[in-house]
């Protein structure tokens, strides 16, 4: 039932502090008003400086299961999938698959593997490699992270290249889980007895980077795989990644050209990092992410009436908080509440039909709050229509800077309006276990994606099977909203392959969203990525967005990985 | 040798509490080590994968008595647990790859602060009134007021980014691996030079000023008068009659110093991105990863306690009236 790796916005992970970030940027500035000239350390042309994410230290973990867990580039670099969904393009691109298709009954997914494909050891990869994968996924619960053998009966080998998966009924959307899944080598991992815990220090992968140059905590390097099948790729000889615990010192590396590929929150970038040099800076935020929402406890107070609901969607200044919360990196969210992820499937037309309340008109907002019977009494704040009063506890969690900016916004926009509402911040565990267990009247998170199909992202939102009674832990689903309707388009649009019926079903998916408004988007999550191409060239710019930015989205990162390549005309080397 | 056996009981005492303290505080915080799993996944693991993932992190529902035992247990084996931020890595391992730079760092510089410090309140007493005693106080009180992540950026971005004489991230030069080299050596006191210096001057005010203080007082006591009428010479009044005495508030706070060493120090590590304990304290707060709090913490009061006791021993030493 609940299926899908939701690619929880990395926010979490890139969260600046934004004072620190300000105060790095502020003596950057002056130091190029100073004419400081900077100083390189020297590299090889051929090497490519990452970051990633950040951290202080860097343990030597390869182990692409737990990919949370594992050293970039293991999901993609080292252990590369079947398929890679390009999110700049909305296509797959077979990777180890040549091809794939459904069945006539889409109870049946047929990939074709590509020949003479060899793992960084020399022997060959083929369809053993493929089943054994899935096979140790399903042995090992806890690897198995998007519940994939909830849905899967069996895998199973026709020949060298060609590759079976059966599912138990018939679920097209698992085709991103399936395709992008990383691949393991069956001769090395037949041997490691605990699969969960193996640190995998020296990988044995099909990717392009898949030797260890030198690990330390501080900074690594992997160099190519001089058997990749992508003939004349890598163009790059070695990936270096240096470990930077802070938002500032990152900053300051990447400005002074010490970092050619970063994922990182710079406030203000176009003054602060594009204008220092236009012609080698750039960076591409695309709305990729999960749109983070304001999700209403349906089962709170007067929060189940669908009025309340967008009565108060309709009073947030979704324009301000994209300005001030997110810098003007985003944009305020539709009603539909899909981010770019989904251009494919979103319909326009359904805004005109009832998908309006997420526009700012407060007016609107008082008069649906009169209607429900919310009404201003002889007090300040508006009552329950019993007299008795209402309060409304925004949550949100500690330190997450750019939420709590949105949630003062929210609580102004409120209070605005009559409604006594007040921000309150918890510990992400505190916070996490509130959302999970329905202990909140409205919370500010994030919604899960699931790759390009609406069906993982709407089963969230509107599905019954998501649906726990309050005290229960749910996974999604925290506003506890289901609908009937919702649950027969889901079942349709589960079984359908044809892209048209696709289309329609998302459609009639998204009239359901706007209908009952069970949560309350508010921007959909940018996707962080900056480059400078001083040195090295083929980034994906703001003309030519072949391929996601974003370094950290794994296995997509490959997409872009593979253009890059050193500048050839050297200019003037010194000695 | 009573005084230091009394003492050593006391300690013991003390580390027991702290270690029941350590394992139930944790367990009294809200929310639980299975949302702080979810949490570190980012809300990626299905509700089946959580499961799984709880077994191989040890986590049961036994009554908070069996856990108390097993907690011991492993604790007398040196077993600390995975840790939940750097898993699949034990705690033991990530607590190595940062000990030796927060000890080399962080204790070089408190000793440096605490000897410089002690040695210019002793100066600045004796020729009260002088230059040193009227410039240098207020001085480094107005340095250690400053906000120390400015102080750090400051120096950071003058001598480090601006001046380019020290590097300015890193413990060592990326190009090198750690060994006993001179190369290496040179290397990562190169790289030291400049956070350590962040930290003495942030901190040399505090122990200037007491040291003075404290000097004052001594330097009015009758045995000093009796020691300069024997016609002693200044040098052996100023440190056999005066600074030992005065010195002995100064040892304790020394202690304390020493002790938190292993706390690192997170703003030195922030604004130098040098690896430490005080960034691995404050990830694992952040991700309430409980086994590598925990032994953070266990690494903590071992070290405050143990520093304390050394401190005991100096003061047997340094004062009679303890021999006893």
């Amino acid at each position: 039932m609940n299926f899908y790796r939701s690619f929880r916005t990395t926010l979490s992970r890139f969260r600046p502090s934004r004072t620190l970030a300000r105060a790095a940027f502020s003596l950057a500035c002056l130091s190029s008003a100073l004419g400081c000239s900077s100083r390189r350390v020297e590299l090889d042309p051929g090497v490519l400086v990452v970051l990633p994410s950040q951290s202080a230290t860097w343990i030597r973990n390869f182990n692409p299961f737990l990919s949370s867990q594992s050293r970039w580039p293991a999901v993609g670099g080292i252990y590369e999938p079947l398929l890679i969904y390009n999110a700049a393009t909305g296509d797959y691109v077979p990777w180890l698959a040549e091809s794939y298709e459904f069945s006539e009954d889409n109870l049946t997914l047929r990939f074709q593997l590509r020949k003479g494909v060899e793992w960084s050891d020399g022997k060959p990869f083929t369809a053993r490699d493929v089943i054994f994968t899935f096979e140790l996924v399903k042995k090992h619960k806890a690897l198995d992270q998007n519940a994939l053998w909830s849905k899967l009966r069996a895998v199973e080998q026709k020949g060298e290249h060609e590759v079976l998966v059966h599912f138990q009924e018939p679920f097209v959307p698992a085709l991103f889980f399936v395709g992008e899944s990383p691949i393991v080598a069956e001769h090395i991992w037949k041997d490691v007895s605990d699969p969960i815990t193996f640190r995998d220090e020296t990988p044995v992968g099909t990717g392009p980077f898949t030797e260890v140059g030198s690990f330390k905590t501080q900074v690594y390097e992997m160099r190519k795989n001089p058997r990749y099948w992508q003939k004349g790729k890598p163009k790059i000889d070695a990936l270096r990644v240096p470990a930077f615990p802070g938002n500032e010192q990152a900053s300051l590396a990447l400005l002074r050209g010490e970092i050619d590929w970063a994922a990182l929150f710079i406030p203000a970038i176009d003054r602060i990092f594009v204008e220092k040099n236009p012609e080698h800076h750039g960076y591409q935020f695309a709305r990729v992410e999960g749109t983070v929402m304001l999700y209403p406890n349906h089962l709170r107070g007067p929060l189940g009436d669908v009025r309340v609901r967008k009565a108060i969607s309709h009073a947030i200044d979704r324009e301000l908080i994209v300005r001030i919360a997110m810098q003007g990196y985003t944009e305020p969210a539709d009603a539909t509440g899909l981010s770019d992820l989904y251009a494919k499937y979103k319909d326009p037309t359904v805004l005109t039909e009832g998908g309006d309340f997420t526009i700012y008109d407060p007016e609107k907002a008082a008069r649906l709050l009169d209607e429900a019977g919310l009404r201003l009494g002889t007090g300040k704040f508006r009552t329950l229509p019993d007299g008795s009063p209402w309060n409304l506890d925004i949550s949100c969690v500690v330190g997450w800077s750019d939420w709590i900016i949105a949630g003062q916004i929210i609580t102004k926009n409120l209070r605005a309006l009559g409604i006594n509402a007040t921000l309150r911040t918890y510990d992400f565990g505190a916070y996490y276990q509130r959302l999970q267990t329905g202990d909140f009247d409205v919370a500010i998170s994030w919604s899960t994606t699931g790759g390009p199909s609406l069906y993982t992202y709407y089963q969230r939102q509107m599905s019954t099977e998501t649906v726990l009674p309050l005290g229960e832990s749910a996974a999604h689903n925290w506003q506890r909203f289901g609908s009937p309707e919702a649950d027969r388009l889901l079942a349709e649009l589960a079984r359908t392959s044809d892209f048209e019926e696709e289309k329609r079903l998302s459609r009639e998916l998204q009239l359901e969203f706007v209908r009952h408004a069970p949560a309350l988007p508010l921007f959909p999550g940018p996707a962080w990525g900056e480059y400078v191409s001083t040195r090295i060239t083929g980034f994906p710019t703001q003309e030519n967005p072949y391929a996601p930015l974003a370094p950290y989205r794994s296995p997509g990162f490959l997409l872009t990985l593979l253009e890059l390549q050193p500048r050839t005309a050297t200019p003037a080397k010194a000695q | 040798m009573r005084y230091l056996l009394r003492r050593l009981g006391f300690y013991l005492l003390a580390l027991w509490v702290s270690l029941t303290l350590n394992f139930l505080i944790p367990r009294l915080a809200p929310g639980d080590p299975a949302s702080a799993l979810q949490a570190r996944f980012q809300g990626r693991l299905e509700p089946t994968a959580l499961e799984a993932m709880k077994e191989v992190f040890g986590y049961t529902d036994a009554p908070l008595w069996v856990q108390y035992f097993s907690y011991l247990k492993s604790l007398f084996q040196g077993e600390l647990g995975l840790s939940i931020a750097y898993f699949p890595a034990s705690v033991s391992e990530v607590i190595g790859s940062a000990l030796l730079w927060t000890m080399f760092l962080a204790g070089t510089s408190v000793i440096l602060s605490f000897t410089l410090g002690s040695l210019l309140g002793l100066v600045a007493a004796w020729k009260r009134g002088g230059v040193l005693d009227s410039v240098a106080p207020p001085a480094f009180i107005l340095l250690g007021a400053f906000p120390y992540f400015w102080l750090a950026m400051l120096l950071l971005f003058g001598l480090g980014f601006l001046g380019g004489w020290f590097p300015v991230r890193h413990a060592y030069s990326d190009h090198l691996t750690p060994s006993f080299t001179w190369e290496f050596i040179v290397s990562a006191v190169h790289h030291a030079i400049l956070p350590a210096l962040s930290i003495v001057l942030a901190s040399l005010g505090g122990w200037m000023l007491s040291m003075r203080n404290t000097m004052i007082g001594v330097l009015a006591e009758d045995y000093i008068t009796m020691a300069q009428a024997k016609g002693l010479s200044p040098f052996r009044v100023m440190f056999h009659y005066a600074a030992r005495n005065a010195l002995l508030p100064n040892i304790t706070g020394f202690g304390m110093a020493l002790g938190f060493v292993l706390s690192g120090s997170l703003l030195t590590e922030i604004v130098f991105s040098y690896p430490g304990q005080g960034y691995l304290l404050f990830q694992a707060v952040k991700s309430q990863d409980f086994p590598l709090m925990q032994g953070l913490f266990l690494a903590i009061t071992v070290a405050v306690l143990a520093a304390n006791w050394l401190v005991d021993i100096a003061y047997v030493f340094l004062d009679p009236r303890t021999r006893r």
